[in-house]
């Protein structure tokens, strides 16, 4: 009974990154509308996909980062794998750029973080304007970007504590 | 504060033996993107995206309610600081809309006297559909919304979605409880359009900025378009019905004239979607033929008139006897008229 309870708990834990994706995809499909739809809402899966991948890659594992991304290019109604590949990409790069980034201070990952959203961006804006047969405007995507990588120490003070206290810990 | 993976920063000179997954899920999602590229609207992905839909929306409907109502609360708050101002301007807009008023109600007594003098046939009458808003699409580059009615409320691909102001866009994607409205300002977006006034059709295409701007169809004749100016739906094509409110032309661009959309989407939260049967156009009979079914059809229009009329004005068998004579004689009952 109580080893059954270990395995749940282990589980849980071992699902937490994962599943916080997916509800943050669900959260991005919400109507938040900050200050009446003038600030766009960050896209936390980006943030999610980069700190796993960056400090407990194997609670992010490919299949999650592509289930995420799939979930997200299913709710926005965008050509199916999109995400899926802008965040695996993001993964890609991530994982071999770990061993530079790992143990350094927040400021320099946010800056990683920021060349991660950058690439991001332009895997989107490439593929957008090539399925719309123009070069689409760069504001949006730019403005809700540096939205994104504004927000980005907060998530990731919050998840450092959530990762070294419950998910990793105990 | 110490810095996260100080501990292990030395312990890192294995290779990830996860690279070949994280390679076969890229390779899976490009050949899942160009598949879907070259057919977007292949219909296992429709399925897909309208069963994801279906999911996903009882979750994203508990999600909205507490949004929706903390976003009217800072709404509230934020009224208070400028009721002064609000109170004049809907002071100004009531009077104004009442000479509107005025208007229309002396309109209204003119169609009701041509309606009285020409052979006037009422178009098909739409049914709405209410609907909320439960999501939308926050991306740069695709934009749509996602409403809690589906097929199972009636709703049906390529219907118009109104809300209070105007066309919000039309339904792409239905799932048994929820679609998704591909908004008029989404790259993909193309919708008829005419300018009031102007004796100007087009069509109104999105291009992911606020403002779409409507492509004139190629003609000799110049365009000429002046801001301030109405755009409404042309109902060209058969896909959405005429004369929907869009939005005003505010300016020109390369040619193409750039419209304000009378639509918010950041307040758009409930919608309305117009099931609107497009009148079917039968072939006219011939003249002579016409007398007889026209003869036909009154005379069967008096028989409906008189029949419910017929027991309870003649009232044959008001009183027991008589009743019980009609039972005597059943052989012809007409005897009892």
């Amino acid at each position: 009974m109580d080893k059954r309870a270990e395995g749940l708990s282990r589980l849980a834990k071992a699902a937490a990154p994962t599943l916080f994706g997916l509800f943050a995809v669900l959260l991005l499909a919400a109507p938040l509308r900050f200050a009446y739809g003038f600030v766009p809402t960050p896209i936390l899966p980006l943030v999610i996909v980069y700190f796993w991948t960056l400090y407990g890659p194997s609670y992010m594992p490919a299949p999650s980062v592509f289930a995420i991304g799939l979930l997200q290019d299913f709710l926005t109604g965008g050509p199916l794998g999109l995400w899926a590949a802008v965040y695996l990409g993001v993964q890609y790069i991530v994982l071999s750029q770990r061993s530079y980034f790992i143990g350094r201070e927040l400021s320099v990952v946010w800056v990683g973080f920021a060349f991660a959203a950058a690439g991001a961006s332009l895997i989107l804006w490439l593929v957008m304007s090539l399925m719309s047969g123009e070069l689409l405007p760069l504001w949006g995507l730019m403005f809700q970007m540096f939205i994104t990588v504004a927000a980005y120490p907060v998530f990731s003070i919050a998840f450092s504590h959530l990762h070294r206290r419950v998910i990793v810990e105990m | 504060m110490d810095v996260l993976g100080q501990d292990r920063r030395e312990g890192l000179g294995r290779k990830a033996e996860s690279r070949f997954v994280l390679l076969l899920m890229m390779l899976v999602s490009v050949l899942l993107l160009l598949s879907s590229l070259y057919s977007a609207e292949a219909s296992v992905f429709r399925k897909a995206r309208e069963n994801v839909l279906d999911v996903a929306a009882p979750i994203l409907s508990i999600f909205a309610k507490p949004i929706a109502y903390v976003q009217g609360v800072v709404g509230d708050v934020g009224d208070y600081f400028n009721t002064l101002e609000q109170n004049q301007a809907l002071r100004e807009e009531n009077a104004e809309l009442r000479q509107w008023m005025e208007e229309a109600l002396r309109l209204r007594e003119t169609i009701a006297v041509y309606e009285r003098l020409q052979n006037y046939y009422a178009g098909p009458e739409a049914t709405p559909i209410d609907a909320f808003v439960i999501g939308e699409s926050n991306d740069a580059f695709s934009h749509s919304m996602l409403v809690n009615a589906g097929s199972g409320d009636g709703v049906e691909r390529g219907q118009a979605v109104l809300d209070d102001q105007g066309l919000v866009g039309r339904i792409v994607d239905v799932g048994v409880r929820a679609s998704r409205i591909l908004l008029l300002t989404d790259v993909q977006s193309r919708v008829p359009v005419y300018v009031e006034d102007a004796n100007l059709e087009g069509i109104l295409v999105g291009r992911t900025k606020a403002n779409p701007s409507i492509s004139f169809t190629a003609s000799t004749d110049p365009v000429v378009f002046t801001p301030g100016q109405r755009v409404l739906t042309s109902g060209a094509g058969g896909s959405l019905p005429r004369g929907l409110a869009i939005g005003v032309i505010v300016g020109a661009e390369k040619g193409d004239a750039v419209v304000d959309l009378y639509a918010d989407y950041a307040r758009t939260r409930m919608v309305r979607v117009v099931n609107y049967d497009f009148p079917v156009f039968e072939e006219a009979p011939e003249q002579g033929a016409d007398e007889a079914p026209a003869e036909a059809a009154a005379v069967d229009s008096a028989a409906s008139a008189l029949t419910p009329t017929a027991p309870a004005g003649g009232d044959p068998f008001a009183d027991p006897d008589a009743r019980a004579a009609a039972a005597a004689l059943p052989g012809e009952p007409e005897g009892v008229d």
